[in-house]
């Protein structure tokens, strides 16, 4: 498997020099990120977080909010040990909403989803190592996606900021921005400044 | 072989918190000093950011990642295997943790040095709780007390005075032990949740009181004052209103010409003659190995790195370890009852208490429960604890918290509950007084080796102690009364046991004038090594109700002035 890269870590100077030799097309192609997961377990994961955090009345889902763009290059990453863990869950939870309900966990209705999940938050579906311990990882991974700076991916249009009314970074803090029961207009900037990456 | 070095007067490892207070009275004197140090510098502009997944958690404020190569195993007694812990939450830097604590500068109290014999004379000989090794310090809070004075104008400290040479202030702490002079600065503001808090403790008759930090509430030595953005938790301080050793005992010690910093250095084994005496380090940089002479060494390289290096280090005249001809080394290690313990609370508020911004570091203190303060007659417990209630709080944390039974943890159901009270959860910080037991000790593990083939520290808890449990769980109590009082509709409380592997962790190279018990003596020096000096929280006898850092500086600062004072009688 390639190693993930951002396009912004491919220089200029790499980009000009490797021009001469292949068509720009070809080389942007390179540059597309590989994603971390199979596709199967991809898909299974991205049918997970969007029941952990749905979207509905009160706005954005996980989806919307690009926490699967971040949980992927977060396993790229600096996250890589993380993700025979993450895989082998995904796997038995695919076995056990096959066992249970006779299809894939993807395939299932947002009842059965959420019924699988259930038993897999209390420690309940059997097949996995763990699997109160996989859901804990698959929230961390969705609150770091849907809560974290824009910089990393996810936090799409600040979705996850604005649903729990985080104000956003603020260079310098005054009295009035904290007393109490005070509505902020919210600071809609990433703390990285411009530099985000997808 | 080991590349040779220039010879130096005093070799210090490691310029955190200890070590980089005790190189400044050093090259004062005008000791020559090689500053020893695992990690580099760390910039203030590019490396700090208000970003809490690079700070919170992926604990990317740091410049090498030494301790996270070398996490110690903990077990509850001798009889488990010890596994190896979760993260360090230690860092490595020119500054070393200092750079990311919450800088809490407190003093201990009189109370804390005197333990012992306070208790007995209090309470009787049965009050000392079975099993613990609890000694007296070598020596007393007013011994200390210049020294606490000297790092709190060095650093810089904000806070009010509560005993001004025997005057009390209830504007300060007034259960603290007299204090020579004011803070050099006022101390940082607090926010509308912290006032009310603050309000709310007197209500209850109780003495609140803004907690002592080195953070600059106002431009000092050049320094900016806190901007109070919220990230200073983990996270360097990019204005450096932080009296990281970075910032301010360090630069101020390379003015002098007499530090010479050799940075990305880890010193891997200290090296004793036949006579007895330390004549230098042996360092790796670049895979390479070089030795360090010296006439004297400071050992300041966090509690358990302390005690590993000593043991590690064996030689003729210490066939079980430098300094352990006692068999003291690694004997009573504690690590403090507070949050890391589960001695920790959080309540729901019916209305937003916007603790988003503002730093640990902002607070309401309130001391009435903590070390003597309160007659401990029937309680079942000597010591105490103080609580302290803050601001700072993240998106993922606040959004990830646990829901006192209200929600679900997950789903639409869990989107409306968070999003009504992400800001509307408070925290506090309690930290109970410990002491050390015959069972708590440190020495090396049998199986679980750092990437150089050393044997990793092993921690043996000894379990949960009864008497801090109890300390911890009556300070719940009151935690409880004082956010109820304030409006609280909801507390949870911490399930209080035995922390592992935390930022408050003591003993292991014990103070003590008695060498059978101790390994260094009232000066901070080896018992058995006369020019090895250790400093940290390895010498501490007892806890405190309250962070350790100050305490660590201004030892570090008193072993390196006498040092310096008694070169002749020393080397």
């Amino acid at each position: 498997m390639l190693p993930h890269t951002e396009p912004s870590e491919i220089s200029r100077r790499a980009l000009l020099s490797a021009t001469a030799f292949v068509p720009l097309s070809a080389l942007l192609a390179t540059a597309q990120p590989t994603p971390a997961l199979p596709a199967a377990q991809t898909k299974a994961l991205s049918a997970f977080v969007d029941r952990l955090i749905p979207v509905d009345e009160l706005g954005p889902g996980a989806l919307d909010a690009g926490v699967m763009n971040y949980i992927d290059r977060a396993l790229a990453g600096v996250y890589a040990n993380r993700k025979a863990g993450l895989l082998e869950g995904l796997e038995a939870l695919d076995a056990y909403s096959q066992r249970e309900n006779g299809s894939v966990f993807s395939d299932l209705t947002v009842p059965q989803r959420d019924a699988v999940i259930t038993a897999v938050e209390a420690g309940a579906a059997a097949g996995f190592v763990n699997s109160a311990g996989f859901f804990a990882a698959v929230r961390s991974l969705t609150m770091e996606g849907m809560f974290g700076d824009p910089f990393y991916g996810g936090n799409r249009n600040f979705a996850g900021w604005d649903l729990i009314r985080y104000p956003g970074p603020r260079l310098a803090v005054g009295p009035p921005e904290q007393a109490m029961k005070v509505e902020l207009k919210p600071v809609r900037i990433s703390a990285r400044g411009g530099e985000h990456a997808r | 072989m080991p590349v040779n070095l220039k010879p130096v007067d005093v070799a210090v490892v490691g310029l955190g918190a200890a070590g980089g207070v005790a190189v400044l009275p050093l090259v004062r004197a005008g000791l020559k000093v090689a500053g020893i140090e695992a990690g580099t510098w760390m910039d203030p502009h590019k490396d700090f950011h208000p970003d809490e997944i690079h700070n919170n958690r992926r604990h990317g404020v740091t410049t090498v990642p030494k301790v996270q190569r070398e996490i110690p195993t903990v077990r509850a007694n001798p009889a488990e295997t010890a596994r190896q812990g979760a993260a360090s939450p230690m860092m490595n830097a020119i500054g070393g943790t200092s750079i990311h604590y919450w800088a809490q500068s407190w003093r201990l109290k009189p109370w804390d040095f005197q333990a012992r014999s306070e208790t007995i004379r209090r309470y009787g000989a049965g009050a000392i709780p079975q099993g613990s090794t609890l000694e007296d310090w070598p020596l007393t809070y007013q011994d200390l007390e210049p020294f606490y004075d000297t790092i709190e104008h060095e650093v810089g400290v904000s806070g009010k005075a509560g005993n001004l040479q025997g005057q009390i202030d209830p504007r300060g702490n007034i259960f603290e032990g007299p204090r020579s002079r004011e803070y050099p600065m006022p101390p940082l503001r607090g926010s509308g949740f912290t006032d009310h808090m603050a309000e709310t403790a007197k209500k209850l008759g109780w003495h609140p009181f803004a907690p002592p930090a080195a953070i600059n509430s106002q431009t000092y030595q050049g320094r900016s004052g806190c901007v109070y953005h919220g990230y200073c938790s983990a996270g360097g301080c990019h204005v450096s209103a932080k009296g990281s050793t970075a910032v301010t005992t360090i630069p101020a010690a390379l003015k002098t010409k007499n530090l010479t910093i050799f940075d990305n250095a880890q010193v891997t084994r200290i090296v004793a003659g036949n006579d007895g005496k330390v004549t230098g380090v042996l360092y790796l940089r670049n895979g390479k190995e070089y030795f360090q002479p010296a006439k004297a060494v400071l050992l300041g390289s966090y509690v358990f790195e302390n005690s590993r290096l000593l043991l590690l280090s064996k030689s003729k005249a210490y066939p079980r370890g430098l300094s352990n001809n006692h068999g003291q080394v690694g004997r009573h290690y504690f690590a403090h009852y507070d949050s890391w313990a589960g001695n920790s609370m959080k309540a729901l508020f019916p209305f937003d208490i916007n603790i988003w911004y503002g730093l640990p570091a902002q607070g309401a203190c309130v001391d009435d429960f903590a070390d003597d303060s309160f007659d401990h007659a029937g309680l079942g417990f000597i010591g105490g604890t103080s609580m302290h209630v803050y601001t700072e709080v993240h998106p993922i944390a606040a959004a990830e918290a646990d829901r006192f039974g209200k929600a679900p943890a997950w789903g639409s159901g869990w989107k409306k509950y968070v999003r009504e009270n992400a800001s509307r959860v408070a925290q506090c910080y309690l930290q109970t007084s410990t002491l050390p037991y015959e069972s708590g000790y440190l020495d090396l593990d049998d199986q679980v080796r750092d990437p150089l083939g050393d044997p990793v520290c092993r921690v043996t808890t000894g379990g949960a102690k009864e008497n801090e449990v109890r300390a911890g769980r009556y300070a719940q109590t009151k935690m409880e009364q004082w956010f109820r009082e304030a409006g609280a509709i909801s507390v949870s409380k911490g399930n209080i046991t035995v922390a592992g592997v935390t930022t408050h962790t003591y003993g292991g190279t014990r103070m003590g004038d008695n060498p059978e018990t101790n390994v260094t003596d009232k000066w901070g020096f080896s018992h058995e090594a006369p020019n090895l000096g250790l400093i940290g929280g390895s010498v501490f006898g007892t806890s405190g109700a309250r962070n350790p850092t100050l305490t660590i500086q201004a030892l570090a600062w008193r072993t390196a002035e006498h040092l310096a004072k008694n070169w002749k009688s020393i080397v």
